[in-house]
């Protein structure tokens, strides 16, 4: 069945030719130990999410702009307007979380663990504060009366903060899960990858929160 | 020669436009389709495998790319520099109207309104027809175009026109028909169930026709279309 | 990486059953196990979805008549066989839907891309096995929740593939509930499954390419999917947040598409078509890579101008993000911005020239062998022509206000998924079906199936041309209703036949895999002598790819016919000992 080749063998035979080896790097060994990659095979898992992530804002934040820019009232008469003074506090909580899971990460690279603890927990406090900060003033704004059915400005509120909202949930289980690990003495210089991981996304997290507050909030 | 490729019959100004567009595609694909497929026809069989011979070894050749990559870009963008000019002279720079006429699509049928006696669009003596469009010819006819509940698309197929009906939004269109005569005018948009079926009459008539049947819509005109018809949420 | 080693250690001792029944056929972490589950999937879908296609034909030819053999159906889906217009509806929509996202996308992506990646770029198994696995499941659910919606009442989703809203956004509109829902939740889910596909496939062919394998040795297969993979990253988010609008008007009260509240219905058809073009490019990229394979092992020739072949994807890719205006130039959107995009709809056109040209040139003194896999993928190349030519008719904006949504633009769909991305599919299936069932298909049935498919093909969908150009518009369930449409009636009937002729065809595909499974000849390593890595292994390869070590790579993936040697062929891990400096010079 299989088509007729010129070749008899499988085998390859050599042509007389001038006598040259080809110096080949590791031999019989095979490609198995090939060299370690640039980049860890979890780092880019993670920074490809993200790439996900940010068109998935992308489309929320185009769709945003699409019903703002149109709108002659934004926010409409009738509506409340959303808690900027706290809000404002909020954006310094989640982004000196940013602050203390760097420094986090520089102690897990010195091995420094008692230091590595207090940091993640102090950024894990942050991540749950910024929640529950949120979480307080979305129950305000819905007994004020904006809903996510209160046309496209409660709709895109509610939408886009909510997404964000979720993946700092997101981000601060996966913290919880770290800390836990770092607990039990799992990192330490030569062995950070899964902190490593762990703080991009959350800086992807507290990336994304300035521009949607300027968005949302403040345009 | 489209009317013999089924083609609709052309009946608006800037129809052959389009046609004529139609066919130089259709000219320069066939000319390179041929091409193509002669090539390939010979290659397959002047290559096709014997024993005893080998391929010869080619990797390539960066000129002939260059060549087949400026060439392909050419014609295509000396086309869509064409194709350029005759949108541009039907949506943008259309000219001016004579007659005008609102219609709005709904589930499942066209509404026209007509301006009133003192022929003006908008006012309260607008005649609202379901499916009936008279049109007289060799006239500009302007529409504003919408929707009451879902896309539907106007569709005149002898005047290769369309145009989608957008709720919320009101969208112009125009056309002048060249010859009178019955056509169709369907729903070329997914909007339903009902929207195989969902189609109104163009009546293209000669001035003196047209101003008689005015006439007579201003005299007996149709009870307007029930407000409940066709589905808008809440 | 450690883990790699960890891996090969494993694969060199371990007996491919050891791991009992459920680890190895139903939770496999095995690449090769996952993409075969995908295949699997997708053919059971594709009959799912053909069979759709048959009842439409038939009702587009005789309509409003009974189905012979469908009187069983119950009301309301059908009555004593006959189709009501909401039915036709739904059956446009799921075998749309079916065929896009569960027939072209699984085989292409999900089963070439696991089945190949790890076998072609040498390495032992995925970057991350588990997040493979759980890709899989995710896609199965996905597709349960799509059939499921056949059973709710109301029916599944009515509303075209392409879900427009308003008429997607309020269950009035179509008469359709939770079939709309569930729809929009599958896809969703689909969305999680591609995405942990698409993650791991860049992964591992940036961090897991053997030893001597560049990027610029990388099989044009390997290219291919990289590239889809990349479009699907970046292109599925865009659609979950359109999905997610969606679904949030339907429950949550928003009014997102609806204009009485505020909304714009146009914002739907702007997201969907930004993750619509590169969809479509990812459905069509692999079978591109596929064919540039198989022709160029059966014209025992290197493939012509093989970078020029990588570029050429690379830039279909990056103009695909600014195409998607082409199929919105009669919804509304400004003039202007349309010729916009008629520019850019037009040079996407150029990259898809080049790689036609590039086939003909891999022919052009070859060698050619006619097997069964080499007549689907030269199928490919000459459909994928014609489909390509008719993108110019509908890019030129002026031309397309009169072709817009009528059978031409059908006609162009079925040519490029049909004729290019379902070729490319049974050339791939027929080439590597050795590799990965260990026993050769049937060619003789295998070109059985090819030309009856290949004629049958070309007569349903080549007069579809025509009666777009009638007309005829897409998605009516009766053309008979038109007066304007009464002269193509009997086109209408001839490709109702054609496509009978073409749906029965595909069991003769499906009898070939199923007989070859069983009876076909225990295939060798190497049976087409070809050059890429998955040919250095047994046939099927053990659990961790080689028995030995991985092999390394000395060359570029298409050395056939290379003066150096006197084979016709040089696989890229083999060290030629005396040489001409030609042959192990490093292509790169
Ligand atoms: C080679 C250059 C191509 C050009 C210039 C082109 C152009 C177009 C245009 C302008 C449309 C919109 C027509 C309309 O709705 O009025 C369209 C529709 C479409 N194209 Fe292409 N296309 C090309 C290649 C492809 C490929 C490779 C595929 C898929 C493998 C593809 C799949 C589709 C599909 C599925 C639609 C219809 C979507 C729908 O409305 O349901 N096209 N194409
Ligand atoms: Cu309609
Ligand atoms: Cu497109």
């Amino acid at each position: 069945m299989a088509p007729r080749m010129t070749a008899s063998t499988a085998k390859i035979l050599p042509l007389v030719a001038p006598i040259r080896r080809i110096r080949s790097s590791g031999s019989s060994a095979g490609g198995d130990q090939s060299e370690r990659p640039f980049i860890s095979s979890a780092m880019l898992a993670i920074m490809m999410l993200i790439a996900s992530e940010m068109m998935l804002f992308s489309g929320l934040i185009g769709s945003f702009l699409i019903f703002r820019l149109q709108a002659a009232f934004w926010p409409p008469p009738a509506l409340p307007r959303l808690p900027i003074a706290v809000t404002w506090v909020n954006t310094f909580v989640l982004l000196s979380s940013a602050l203390t899971m760097t420094l986090a990460l520089r102690a897990a690279h010195r091995s420094r663990q008692r230091l590595l603890r207090r940091y993640l927990l102090a950024t894990l406090a942050l991540g749950v504060t910024f929640l529950a900060v949120q979480g307080s003033e979305w129950v305000r704004l819905v007994a004020h009366g904006l809903k996510l059915s209160s046309g496209v400005y409660g709709g895109t509120f509610y939408l886009l903060i909510g997404c964000h909202g979720a993946h700092v949930t997101a981000g601060v289980i996966w913290l919880a899960c770290v800390a836990m690990a770092a607990m039990g003495g799992r990192y330490n210089a030569r062995n950070a990858g899964g902190i490593e991981v762990c703080a991009v996304y959350w800086y992807f997290v507290c990336a994304v929160w300035p521009l949607l507050f300027g968005l949302v909030y403040l345009m | 020669m489209l009317e013999h490729m089924y083609f609709p019959h052309d009946i608006s100004t800037f129809g052959p436009q389009i046609d004529r567009l139609f066919l130089l595609i259709f000219w320069l694909v066939l000319v390179v389709w041929t091409a193509v497929m002669i090539t390939m026809v010979v290659f397959m069989i002047r290559y096709r495998a014997r024993p005893g011979r080998k391929a010869e070894y080619i990797e390539g050749n960066s000129r002939l790319e260059i060549i087949w990559t400026t060439a392909t870009a050419a014609i295509l963008i000396v086309l869509a520099f064409m194709s350029r000019s005759t949108w541009a002279d039907i949506k943008e720079h259309g000219p001016p109207g004579d007659v005008f006429y609102a219609v709005t699509g709904k589930q499942f049928n066209w509404e026209f309104t007509y301006p009133g006696p003192d022929g003006k669009l908008g006012t309260k003596d607008d005649i609202i027809v379901e499916n009936e469009l008279h049109v007289p010819v060799n006239k500009v006819v302007r529409i504003d175009l919408t929707s009451k509940d879902v896309i539907h698309s106007f569709y005149l197929p002898n005047m290769r026109l369309r145009q989608d009906a957008v709720p919320g939004r009101i969208i112009h269109v125009w056309f002048e028909a060249t010859e009178t005569g019955q056509y169709e005018i369907p729903c070329s948009q997914l909007c339903g169930f009902g929207h195989s079926g969902m189609k109104g009459n163009l009546t293209v008539q000669s001035q003196e026709d047209f101003d008689k049947w005015l006439k007579d819509l201003y005299a007996n005109p149709p009870a307007p279309p029930s407000a409940t018809e066709g589905a808008s949420p809440k | 990486m450690s883990s790699t080693a960890a891996v090969a250690a494993h694969g060199a001792h371990a007996e491919p059953h050891a791991l009992g029944f459920w680890r190895t056929y139903i939770f496999s972490e095995d690449h090769k196990m996952i993409g075969k589950q995908f295949l699997f999937m997708a053919l059971f879908m594709m009959s799912i979805g053909g069979l759709m296609a048959m009842l439409m034909r038939w009702e587009l030819a005789w309509p409003e008549t009974q189905v012979p053999g469908f009187g069983w159906v119950p009301e309301p889906f059908m009555y004593e066989g006959a189709i009501p217009p909401n039915t036709y509806n739904a059956m446009f929509t799921m075998h749309a839907t079916i065929m896009i996202f569960f027939v072209v996308m699984p085989i292409l992506v999900g089963c070439f891309g696991n089945f190949l990646i790890p076998l072609m770029i040498g390495a032992r198994d995925m970057a991350f096995p588990k997040l493979n696995m759980l890709s899989f499941w995710t896609g199965a659910v996905a597709g349960v929740i799509l059939l499921s919606s056949f059973f709710v009442t109301g029916g599944p989703a009515a509303a075209g593939w392409t879900s427009y809203a308003p008429l997607s956004a309020v269950p009035i509109y179509t008469g359709v509930d939770w079939g709309q829902n569930l729809w929009c939740i599958s896809i969703i889910v689909l969305g999680a499954s591609s995405l942990m596909g698409s993650i791991n496939y860049i992964t591992t062919i940036i961090n897991m390419r053997t030893k001597g394998m560049y990027f610029f040795r990388l099989p044009l297969t390997i290219w291919s999917l990289f590239i889809t993979a990349i479009l699907l990253l970046l292109a599925l988010p865009v659609l979950t947040t359109a999905i997610a609008l969606l679904l949030f008007d339907r429950l949550g009260g928003t009014h997102f598409f609806l204009p009485a509240g505020g909304g714009e219905p146009l914002l739907w058809q702007h997201l969907f078509w930004f993750f619509g073009h590169p969809e479509v490019y990812i459905m069509i990229l692999p079978a591109m890579g596929i064919a540039s394979e198989v022709i160029a092992t059966f014209s025992r020739k290197p493939i012509f101008g093989y970078r020029a072949m990588a570029y050429a994807m690379i830039a279909i890719a990056g103009l695909s993000w600014i195409v998607w205006g082409h199929h919105m130039f009669v919804s509304g959107m400004d003039p202007v911005l349309g010729s916009g995009f008629m520019i850019t709809t037009m040079i996407i056109g150029v990259p898809s020239a080049i790689k036609t040209f590039n086939w003909l040139g891999t022919l052009y003194k070859g060698n050619i062998h006619y097997t069964a896999a080499m007549m689907n993928a030269l199928a490919f190349v000459a459909m994928f022509v014609i489909g390509g030519m008719s993108g110019i008719w509908m890019a030129c904006t002026p031309v397309d206000m009169y072709i817009h949504d009528t059978y031409f633009i059908v006609a162009h769909i079925h040519y490029v998924l049909f004729g290019g991305s379902l070729f490319g599919v049974f050339a791939g299936i027929t080439y590597w079906y050795p590799k990965m069932f260990g026993r050769m298909m049937n060619e003789t049935l295998g070109k059985i199936h090819f030309w009856i498919t290949f004629v049958s093909f070309n007569c349903t969908f080549f007069p579809m041309h025509i009666l777009g150009m009638a007309g005829h518009m897409r998605r009516i369930y009766n053309p008979q209703q038109y007066d304007f449409l009464k002269p193509i009636i009997p086109i209408n009937e001839f490709i109702s036949i054609s496509a009978f002729v073409l749906g029965a065809a595909q069991f003769l595909l499906l009898a070939n895999i199923i007989w070859s499974y069983f009876k076909g000849a225990k295939a060798t390593e190497n049976p087409w002598y070809a050059n890429t890595l998955e040919w250095t292994t047994p046939s099927p390869p053990p659990h961790g790819n080689w028995p030995g070590p991985v092999p390394i790579v000395y060359r570029g993936p298409y050395e056939y016919s290379s003066p150096g040697v006197a084979e016709d062929y040089l696989p890229q891990s083999q060290l030629l000992e005396h040489s001409t400096g030609a042959a192990n010079k490093r292509t790169h």
